[in-house]
């Protein structure tokens, strides 16, 4: 890496840093306004995320999905495909993994990769569908995914009030999945920490080379335009059907690890706002795998800790709620800033080669 | 001394840092056509937008007919009675032409709009000047001269007593210049003052009475235009050195046939038909030209050689191989390289580095490519050769092409166009936008791709270019091929033929061999 | 069943329902021809009726009268979609980006806002909303009466608003120029017109129109806030507009389309039809898609639609 490089990235953090402090800062304020202190709510939610190994190991619980999710989110921003459907994405490798696990007539061992390779292609199918109408009808996807959100959502609520509902409870919920399928629990029966997190290890080591191979070139590119991508020799329509296929896969994925790391059935809610959140954690890391990888740890720690909050304290959780929508943008008119002033400028020792306008 | 309508002391504008304007003084006099000569990059349209109100200058002052003037917007120019045509038209394509002349001053009905009287009085200045335009039609339904026309209109029709006309002549054949000027001098006789931007010499020997030549943002002179002035001058004034308008003559006999166009027809993006019946034979190590005014169908042309837009009748081959058809991959695959008409958007990923934009094309094949990773070592060494090669300026490669100067672009795309020994080359407007230096280098690289044995192909709407460079001259209009002409051939003959002269002889023959084979 | 379907009652009631459902849609799609015609892609109107139904909602419940709600709502929805206005055409970040956040933004603020006012209740907040206006004679015409005659005053508005649209875009300056700023911002710019001005305007007036959808979700239809009352519908109202090619009357055939979906639904589940409610639920968004595949290709873009505009910039 180069000097000015170096440089760059340093300030894109520091930015970015200052943007999330300046959106905490606006939450402090809502917290007075809601008539609590500010420092105590604060010191509830940094105890509620890192207080004990407990607590820490629940961060890392929330970080699993969250990380995966962002991940697959971010390769298809890096098209310029704005995948906003990760909740429906997930919700849909959910339901596959349940419906494999509970009534696939196969042996046990069996049902485990069955599921996982469902949900990761169920996962893939509801994205590639946006990406298909994109394609073919040009269709926008951001609605397209969101509709297909909702309608996950309502095929949920179908599902385990119908069909899947546990047969011997009156809840909205389905059964739970066998206890020999569901994955082992890392550090002992009281905490939920389970080993979905290697799974979270390997993606993300495959994010890290993923931008340095052919296919992770050809979906960059073709988010730099599609007539340069067209022009470079690029197919545009299969690449985007390609790339929201993946990035749907890699969520589907993270719905399967939460039904065997943490669920272990379908009920409402499941989801929670994981889309949301993978959302604004792809944008906050700047579609980069390290930024993500650090926005998805301070996300966790922020949820955990907001969840905390809420029991401890009398502050609304839509404090959090509305610090997550401050960030995202705060972070969108940073970069925007940023670029326009250049602080690079300040480093550029080379004059002159730059383009002015007649 | 007659009265001078415009009077620009001391201008000066900046853009990051740059002047584009360095203290510039300019005068023009009632009741003439003055012309306004530079490169590319000069400071002569940033100038007239200072005086149009677009752009604020950071120094100097200006004085409209004797008066001092703050022009802090197009709407007091206009008020001031000043009005632009600017070399991209104005106008906007669904609209129809009165509504795009109504957008420019206050309407009589208050915030309601005056559609009818509007076209009334435009019909009759309209019918004054002879330009014969309807007020009711849609911008896209007229051709360019007429909406350049429809520009004109709106200029005089809000008043302006002094007329900037930028590049105007760059979209019209020689023939449709004439009957241009003709209106100008018209216009000037009736006490019209008129600003000419424009970097073509013979033009301003023609119909200007007084030129100002600007270079790299500074004023190097103003003189009137009598018969002692010459083209040598101005050019010394205008690039500041002498500018070899001379290349090598062919020095090797073209080969065998390598791209063959048989019979193709195209549709443009509206679905209408851009390209009709079009064949051209490409030979080894020769250049043919193509000339034509813009919007005829070179651009469908050129994306049907290389697979971005299909052609729905007709036959390619490369080399006797049937081409016809695949998708853009292919003609990457066989060497058929392509400089687009459009550097930002289609020729360059403006947000990727430079290192980056010089493996578009190749980053999935070997050696760039291993075991499905891009090599950044390979990555570098491309780099540094291409930047060795083709004086490419920057800081390290890693910067977004987004920050080169327009020449520097050419160059990124030359390189990664060149490089790969291409069999064929497809240059679509290889100069525009670009300064007299940069311009001969790319000429000069195109010469020498030629002359290693390269079929190179360019379409140009510069007619000087296309007879500098071209072994072959073809002409298009309206979407045919009018002729092909041999290198020298007569300027006015080519113009004639972008003008669509002899099309119906054309058809009727071909009637005519159809009723014969029948 | 079918029988019951074809029942007049029946289809008086779901016309009568297509038409009080098509409102919420209808109002926010017409403010949005203003603001994709001027050529800004605004998913922030989720986000913006979100604001507007609890700010007008809470002006209600606080005693403030049921107009003071709805011009409280209207004026919340154009004040939060400033903040569109000045990310999108100030800053010129990616719209879509901009869109997203804006509607992450309100779907925290508006549950804050509620919290704050009401506290944490079992049951929620409610007012009494908006009544159907009896209009002496046409309210009393059989059928038709029911199905055109026998509705608040906010849903009269809206369908007036449909022709007032379309003479503002088609016989203004006003409108001339929002059309002109979203086809060829630099010639807008060039003939003296503002663009940012212009921009600012369009987005405002379409977070006003967004504002009056979102508020007649709570003090007109229903009577009281959810976090889910908007439910999509600010979406549904971009791609209404998309669909009906950014035509004040062809948008409102695309409303009463989805009024008739989402009517359809509602009656489909009370009659006890059989079919799961949860996939009745579905229809409008389902619709939706339908929509965007029928019209998208087919719709003639504003040339400068979602692209920012600067002067210096070529």
């Amino acid at each position: 890496m180069s000097n000015r490089t170096s440089i760059k990235v340093a300030l894109e953090i520091v930015g970015t840093v200052l943007m999330v402090v300046g959106a905490l800062l606006i939450g402090a304020v809502l917290v007075v306004l809601s008539e609590n202190n500010p420092i105590e709510a604060y010191q509830a939610m940094i105890a509620g995320a890192f207080g004990s190994k407990q607590k820490i190991a629940e961060v890392v619980v929330k970080l699993i999905p969250i990380l995966i999710m962002s991940l697959g989110v971010s390769i298809a921003f890096k098209a310029q495909l704005w995948n906003i459907g990760a909740g429906g994405q997930f919700l849909m490798g959910s339901i596959v993994s349940v419906a494999i696990a509970l009534y696939v007539p196969v042996p046990i061992w069996l049902r485990i990769p069955l599921s996982f390779a469902a949900a990761i292609v169920v996962g893939a199918g509801w994205a590639a569908l946006a990406g298909w109408l994109k394609a073919r009808f040009s269709a926008n996807e951001v609605i397209t995914t969101l509709m297909l959100n909702y309608i996950a959502h309502y095929l949920l609520l179908y599902l385990i009030n119908g069909p899947m509902q546990d047969p011997y409870s009156d809840l909205s919920q389905t059964d739970v999945i066998p206890d020999g399928m569901r994955l082992t629990k890392l550090l002992g029966p009281t905490f939920r920490l389970h080993s979905g997190l290697f799974i979270m290890i390997a993606v993300v080591v495959l994010m890290i080379f993923f931008w340095r191979t052919t296919l992770g070139y050809r979906i960059d590119l073709t988010g730099q335009g599609e007539k340069v991508a067209t022009y470079s020799g690029i197919n545009v329509n299969r690449t985007v059907i390609l790339t929201m296929g993946l990035s749907g896969g890699l969520i589907g994925l993270a719905g399967w690890i939460e039904i065997f790391g943490i669920q272990f059935r379908l009920l409402d809610g499941i989801a929670g706002g994981l889309g949301n959140t993978a959302t604004i954690v792809a944008l906050l890391g700047s579609l980069n795998v390290y930024g993500v990888i650090a926005a998805a740890i301070f996300f966790s720690a922020l949820l955990c800790g907001g969840a905390s909050m809420k029991r401890m304290t009398d502050v609304p959780y839509s404090v959090v709620d509305v610090i997550q929508g401050l960030i995202i943008i705060f972070v969108i008119a940073k970069n925007v800033v940023w670029d326009r002033c250049d602080p690079m400028k300040l480093f550029s020792k080379k004059k002159g080669y730059s383009q002015h306008a007649e | 001394m007659a009265s001078l309508a415009v009077k620009m002391r001391g201008i000066t504008k900046v853009f990051n840092g740059v002047n584009a304007n360095d203290h510039v003084d300019f005068d023009l006099r009632k009741g003439s056509i003055h012309g306004l000569l530079g490169e590319n990059g000069a400071g002569k349209t940033t100038l007239m937008n200072v005086l149009y109100g677009l752009y604020q200058p950071e120094e100097g002052t200006i004085a409209i007919n004797g008066r001092t003037a703050e022009i802090s917007s197009p709407t007091k120019a206009i008020a001031l009675g000043i009005g632009m045509v600017h070399q991209h038209f104005m106008l906007a394509r669904p609209l129809t032409v009165v509504e795009n002349v109504m957008l420019s001053r206050k309407s009589r009905r208050g915030i309601f709009l005056d559609t009818k009287e509007t076209a009334r009085e435009l019909r009759e200045l309209s019918d004054r000047y002879r330009m014969g335009i309807d007020p009711y039609s849609k911008i896209w339904q007229l051709s360019v001269g007429e909406q350049q026309r429809v520009e004109i209109l709106s200029a005089i029709y809000l008043g302006a007593e002094i007329l900037i006309l930028d590049e105007p002549t760059a979209v019209l054949t020689p023939q449709e210049t004439e009957i241009f000027f003709d209106t100008l001098r018209e216009m000037r006789d009736d006490g019209k003052s008129i600003i000419l931007i424009t970097h073509k010499l013979e033009e301003i020997l023609s119909i200007v009475d007084e030129v100002t030549v600007l270079r790299l943002g500074k004023l190097i002179g103003a003189k009137a235009v009598d018969e002692t002035i010459t083209k040598d001058d101005l050019t010394r004034m205008m690039v500041g050195r002498e500018v070899l308008f001379h290349f090598p003559p062919l020095t090797r006999d073209p080969g065998d046939i390598r791209f063959r166009l048989d019979g193709i027809s195209a549709m443009n993006d509206k679905g209408l038909v851009a390209l009709k019946d079009f064949s051209l034979e490409l030979r080894e190590g020769e250049i043919v030209g193509l000339a034509g005014v813009d919007g005829n169908g070179q651009k469908e042309l050129c994306e049907v050689m290389t697979g971005l837009r299909p052609s729905v009748a007709g036959k390619m081959t490369l080399d006797g191989e049937d081409v016809t058809n695949h998708e853009p991959a292919f003609y990457i695959q066989k060497r058929i390289s392509h400089i687009p008409e459009d550097r930002h958007a289609t020729g360059l990923a403006l947000n990727w580095s430079l290192k980056n934009n010089l493996i578009l094309k190749s980053f999935a094949r070997p050696p760039i490519n291993r075991n499905h990773l891009v090599q950044t070592k390979k990555v570098e060494e491309n780099w540094l050769q291409a930047e060795k090669d083709y004086q490419i300026l920057a800081i390290d490669g890693d910067e977004q092409v987004r920050c080169l100067s327009g020449g520097n672009q050419q160059k990124v795309i030359l390189a990664r166009e060149l490089n790969c020994e291409p069999s064929v080359l497809i240059a679509n407007q290889p100069t525009r936008g670009l300064d007299v230096g940069a311009a001969e280098y790319v000429r000069t690289r195109i010469i020498n791709a030629r002359n290693r044995g390269c079929a190179c192909f360019v379409v140009s709407a510069d007619l000087e270019e296309i007879l500098q460079l071209s072994d072959r001259i073809a002409v298009i209009y309206g979407g045919r091929l009018m002729g092909i002409l041999p290198r020298g051939s007569d300027p006015l003959e080519i113009g004639a033929l972008m003008m669509g002269k002899g099309l119906e002889e054309k058809l009727e023959e071909r009637e005519l061999e159809q009723q014969n084979i029948h | 069943m079918l029988s019951e379907i074809l029942s007049i009652g029946f289809l008086t009631s779901l016309l009568a329902g297509t038409i009080r459902l098509a409102t919420p849609i209808l109002m926010p799609a017409l403010g949005q021809i203003y603001t994709q015609r001027a050529g800004i892609l605004n998913l922030g109107v989720e986000g913006t009726m979100l604001m507007a139904s609890i700010i007008g909602f809470a002006t209600v419940a606080s005693g403030g009268g049921l107009w003071m709600g709805f011009l409280v709502g209207i004026l919340a929805g154009a004040i939060f979609s400033l903040l569109m206005a000045w990310l999108s055409v100030t800053l010129r970040v990616n719209q879509v980006i901009a869109g997203i956040g804006m509607n992450v933004l309100a779907t925290g603020l508006a549950a804050y806002v509620y919290r704050l006012l009401f506290g944490i209740r079992a049951l929620p907040a409610k007012i009494t909303s908006f009544q159907a206006v009896d209009l002496p004679g046409l309210s009393d015409i059989p059928c038709i009466g029911t199905v055109f005659f026998q509705h608040n005053v906010l849903v009269y508005l809206a369908f007036a608003l449909v022709p007032f649209t379309w003479f503002v875009l088609e016989k203004t300056m006003f409108g001339l120029k929002i059309k002109m700023v979203g086809e060829h911002p630099r010639a807008a710019d060039s003939k003296g017109i503002s663009v940012t001005w212009i921009r600012y305007a369009a987005i405002v007036i379409g977070g006003a129109y967004a504002g009056a959808g979102g508020v007649f979700m709570t003090i007109a239809y229903l009577n009281m806030f959810t976090e889910s009352v908007i439910g999509g519908f600010g979406y549904i109202a971009v791609s209404v507009v998309i669909f009906g090619r950014f035509d004040p009357y062809k948008a409102m055939s695309g409303a009463l389309l989805f009024g008739f979906a989402s009517a359809l639904q509602v009656r489909l589940q009370a009659l006890g039809s059989g079919i799961p409610s949860q996939l009745l639920l579905m229809l409008p968004y389902l619709m939706t898609i339908a929509a965007l595949i029928f019209a998208s290709k087919k719709a003639e873009f504003p040339s400068a639609y979602a692209i920012p505009y600067s002067r210096m910039e070529r």
